[in-house]
C-alpha cells in the first residue's frame, strides 16, 4: 500500500506524554490538549506541508502497551499495523523515561521506521536525568530528540529527521532478550506457517512475540489459519513460562522488562536532587486529605465565582453601545425589512452582550484547570466520596470538563476501562450546568436573584446529579471496581497554548454557535409575527404554566433551548417583549426558569454525542431522564414557592 | 525525586499470616512489590502504569474517605492512583534502608 505521494506520519506514545501538543505546534491549534492521561481518545488527524511533501499527520490515543485490553489503545495499535503508517513518531516523557521505554521496545518490535521525540526534556535535566542519545541511537537504531512540545523546541528537528528516515527507509534494530527466549522464537519461527505470513502481512518476529505474549486478538487471528502452529506455539510458552518460574501470562512482559531496564540503565544517569522546587511543594501541599480539600473547594469556588465577577465587568463596558444601537433598531418601522433587523439585532447582541462575557472568563479557567495538572488530583481527592454515590474518581473529569461543554465531557468518559462506570458518568454529565446553562445562570440568577442563590443553584445542582448518580448505581447489581490512574506532576499552564486553546474553543463558538442563535433569533422575529410561536406557547403550556408556573410564553424559549441552551436566555428577552425579565417573572419563577433550564433535556449536541457513544438507549434514557428530574425538581421548587 | 527517607521500616504489623500488601504502608513508607495478585488484565494496567513485581514504591499519600493510594514508583518518579481494593492485592516486602 506504499505507492501513494503521501507520507502517513503517526503520534505514538504513553498517555500524557504531549503526542497532542506536538501535533499541534506543527498543525496550529486542532485537538485539545491537557496534563492528564487520556485527554486524546480518539484519532485526529491533519494535512501539513513538510518540506515540500504533503504528509498526513495522524495523533493516536495514548497507550501504555501494544498488548492493551483497552479499546482505545486496540484502535490505535490496529491503525500503526495497518500497513498505511510510514513513519512512526514515538513520543516519550523523559522525565519517566523508564516507564515510558516499555512501550518503544514494543514499536521497535513492529519493524516500522521510527524517530523518537524525548519530550519535556526540560523537567527530565530538572530531574537531574542525563541522556546518552548516541547510544539510545547505536542500541535501536532509532534516533532521539530532546523536545520540549509546550515550547516548541526541537519539533522541527524532530519532523526533518522523520522525513529522512521515510526516504531512507531506516529500520530500528530488534531489541534482543535472553538465550532462552531467543531460542523458543528461532524455534517458531522455523515452523511459521506461510498461510499466515500471507493472509497477516506483518513482521514475523512481531507476530510470534504477539503470541508469546498471548495476545488474544493475535490468537484467534492465527488460530483460524492454523490450530496447530497456534498449539505449537502454546507448548513453547508453557515451557518458556515453566523453565522461569512464571505465570504463562507474564513470562514474556518480564523479559522485555528486564531488557528495557537493561537499556534504561545503559542510557541514562540519574543523579537524585534534594529539595522540592515550587511546583512540588504547592503538590505535597494539595495531595494531603485536608490541606487538598480545602485547595479543591477554593478553587473551584473561585473558578466560578471569577467568571461571574469578570462576565459581569465585560458585559458592563460593552453594555452602553449596545443598548445605543438597540434604540435606533427599535426606532426602525416599516415590515419585512424591520422585522428582520430587529431579529438579527437581538441574535448579534445575544452572542457578544450575553454569551461571550461569561464564556470567555469560563474558557480560560477550564484551559488552566485542564494544563496544570489539577484534574488528576481532583479526581484522587474525590474518588472516595464518588464512590459512595456509585461512581468513581475517573468520573470526576469529565464531570468538571462538563462544567466547559458536556459534548467533549461525554468523549472524555471513554477513559473508564468499565462499561458500568463509563455510562453512568454518561448519564451523569448532561446534569452538569455547562458554560451555556452557566450564562443562564448567571444572567438570570446572578442579575436578579443574588449570589447566594446562585451559589444554592450550583450547589443543588451538584446535588441532584450526585442524587440520581446514587440512585441510578443501586439498580446495577456489581460495584465499581477501583480506580488506577496515572498523575502527573503539576505543571505550569503556557499562556500562549491557553491562549490558543481558548481561541480554538471560541472560535467553535463563534462560527457555530453564534450563527446558530442568529438564525434561531431572525427564524423567531417572523414566527412571533406570524404568530406561531403561541402555538408551540400553547402546546408546551400544560409544561410550562401548569406544572412549573411560569408565563406561556416562556414555553418557545424552552423548546429552543433544546438546540442551543443559550438560546433559552436569548430568546427570553424578545419572548416576554421586555429586557427586564424582573418585570414580568417574580423572583420565584427566576429560580424555577433557571433550575429547570439547568436540568431538563440535554441540547442536541450533547444528544447526538451520547448516541454515538453509548448507543440510541443511552441518548433516549438521559433525555427521558433528565426531563422527568427536571419537572420533579422544578415542579416541587414552583409548588413550594406558590404555596408559601 | 528525593531520594528514599533513611527510616523506612513499615511501622504495622500485619495480623498473622495475611501477606502485606500496600494498604499496610503508611505515609512515607518505601517497599518492594513482591507479588501482584489478581487476573491478568488487572496485572497488565498494573505493569503499564509501573507496577509491577519488584518495583520499589513509596507511599505518598492516601485519599481521604477510603480513596485511592498515591504510589510512587521510585525509580522512575512515576506516580500512580491505586483503589483500595486494588491495593490490597498487591504483596510487598519490607525494603531494608540502605
Amino acid at each position: 500500500m506504499h505507492h501513494r505521494d503521501e507520507l502517513v506520519i503517526a503520534l505514538a506514545g504513553q498517555p500524557n506524554c504531549g503526542k497532542s501538543t506536538i501535533f499541534n505546534a506543527v498543525a496550529g491549534f486542532k485537538v485539545n490538549t491537557g496534563n492528564f492521561s487520556g485527554t486524546t481518545v480518539s484519532f485526529t488527524e491533519t494535512r501539513v506541508l513538510l518540506g515540500g511533501k504533503t504528509v498526513r499527520l495522524i495523533d493516536l490515543p495514548g497507550t501504555y502497551s501494544i498488548s492493551s485490553h483497552d479499546l482505545a489503545e486496540k484502535e490505535a495499535r490496529d491503525f500503526l499495523l495497518s500497513g498505511n503508517v510510514d513513519v512512526i513518531i514515538n513520543v516519550l516523557d523523559s522525565s519517566i523515561l523508564g516507564r515510558s521505554l516499555e512501550l518503544t521496545i514494543q514499536l521497535l518490535e513492529m519493524n516500522i521506521p521510527m524517530v523518537m521525540a524525548l519530550n519535556m526534556y526540560d523537567e527530565s535535566q530538572e530531574k537531574g536525568i542525563t541522556i546518552d542519545m548516541g547510544l539510545l541511537k547505536t542500541l535501536t537504531g532509532v534516533e532521539a530528540f530532546p523536545v520540549i512540545a509546550v515550547e516548541g523546541t526541537g519539533v522541527r528537528e524532530l519532523f526533518d529527521a522523520a522525513l529522512r528516515i521515510s526516504r531512507e527507509q531506516f529500520m530500528p534494530v530488534q531489541p534482543v532478550y535472553d538465550r532462552d527466549v531467543e531460542e523458543c522464537i528461532a524455534d517458531i519461527t522455523l515452523r511459521y506457517p506461510a498461510a499466515v505470513r500471507q493472509a497477516l502481512d506483518m513482521d514475523e518476529r512481531f507476530v510470534i512475540i504477539r503470541l508469546l505474549e498471548m495476545d488474544e486478538d493475535f490468537e484467534q487471528r492465527v488460530g483460524k489459519i492454523d490450530r496447530e502452529f497456534l498449539g505449537y506455539v502454546t507448548e513453547k510458552r508453557r515451557s518458556l513460562a515453566e523453565m522461569h518460574n512464571w505465570p504463562e501470562s507474564g513470562v514474556f512482559a518480564s523479559h522485555r522488562h528486564a531488557v528495557v531496564f537493561d537499556l534504561f540503565e545503559q542510557i541514562a544517569k540519574v543523579t537524585h536532587k534534594t529539595g522540592m522546587n515550587i511546583r512540588e511543594r504547592i503538590d505535597h501541599f494539595i495531595i494531603n486529605p485536608m490541606g487538598g480539600l480545602v485547595a479543591i473547594v477554593g478553587l473551584l469556588f473561585f473558578m466560578f465565582f471569577a467568571s461571574f465577577l469578570l462576565g459581569d465587568a465585560i458585559s458592563g463596558i460593552i453594555e452602553a453601545p449596545l443598548d445605543a444601537l438597540g434604540r435606533k433598531v427599535a426606532g426602525m418601522t416599516g415590515g419585512i425589512a424591520a422585522i428582520a433587523v430587529s431579529g438579527l439585532y437581538d441574535g448579534i447582541v445575544a452572542g457578544v452582550g450575553i454569551v461571550l462575557p461569561y464564556l470567555l472568563p469560563l474558557l480560560v479557567l477550564m484551559a488552566v484547570l485542564e494544563d496544570s495538572g489539577l484534574l488528576p488530583r481532583i479526581a484522587f481527592m474525590v474518588d472516595g466520596l464518588l464512590h459512595r454515590f456509585g461512581l468513581h474518581g475517573k468520573s470526576a473529569i469529565p464531570i468538571i470538563l462538563g462544567y466547559g461543554c458536556n459534548v467533549p465531557a461525554i468523549m472524555a468518559a471513554r477513559n473508564m476501562e468499565y462499561e458500568r462506570d463509563r455510562v453512568l458518568t454518561m448519564l451523569i454529565v448532561p446534569f452538569i450546568a455547562c458554560s451555556a446553562r452557566t450564562v443562564i445562570i448567571l444572567a438570570l440568577a446572578g442579575k436578579y436573584l443574588g449570589a447566594a442563590w446562585t451559589t444554592a443553584i450550583y450547589v443543588g445542582n451538584i446535588l441532584v446529579a450526585l442524587a440520581v448518580s446514587f440512585v441510578l448505581s443501586k439498580l446495577q447489581a456489581d460495584p465499581s471496581p477501583g480506580i488506577i490512574m496515572d498523575v502527573p506532576p503539576l505543571r505550569r499552564p503556557y499562556p500562549s497554548l491557553v491562549a490558543r486553546k481558548v481561541w480554538w474553543r471560541l472560535n467553535e463558538f463563534l462560527t457555530f454557535a453564534w450563527p446558530v442563535i442568529v438564525i434561531s433569533s431572525l427564524v423567531l422575529a417572523f414566527l412571533s409575527h406570524a404568530g406561531i410561536d403561541r402555538v408551540i406557547d400553547h402546546v408546551l403550556g400544560p409544561i410550562t404554566a401548569g406544572i412549573l408556573n411560569l408565563p406561556e410564553s416562556t414555553g418557545i424559549t424552552l423548546f429552543l433551548g433544546i438546540f442551543r441552551k443559550e438560546l433559552t436566555l436569548l430568546m427570553l428577552n424578545q419572548a416576554l417583549g421586555t429586557g427586564d425579565v424582573s418585570l414580568i417573572l417574580s423572583s420565584a419563577q427566576i429560580l424555577v426558569l433557571v433550575v429547570f433550564t439547568v436540568l431538563y433535556i440535554p441540547c442536541i449536541a450533547t444528544i447526538s454525542t451520547l448516541w454515538k457513544e453509548g448507543g440510541w438507549k443511552v441518548a433516549l434514557y438521559s433525555v427521558v431522564l433528565n426531563t422527568t428530574i427536571a419537572l420533579l425538581v422544578a415542579g416541587g421548587l414552583a409548588h413550594l414557592l406558590h404555596v408559601a | 525525586m528525593k531520594p528514599p527517607a533513611a527510616k523506612s521500616m513499615i511501622s504495622q504489623p500485619p495480623e498473622k499470616d495475611r501477606p502485606l500488601t500496600l494498604l499496610d504502608l503508611k505515609e512515607g513508607d518505601t517497599a518492594s512489590i513482591l507479588r501482584i495478585t489478581g487476573g491478568r488484565h488487572l496485572k497488565a494496567r498494573m505493569a503499564g502504569l509501573g507496577i509491577r513485581e519488584g518495583t520499589l514504591v513509596r507511599l505518598i499519600s492516601a485519599a481521604p474517605f477510603r480513596g485511592p493510594l498515591l504510589v510512587e514508583d521510585v525509580s522512575s518518579g512515576a506516580r500512580t492512583m491505586i483503589g483500595r481494593g486494588m491495593a490490597a492485592s498487591v504483596e510487598v516486602c519490607d525494603h531494608a534502608p540502605s
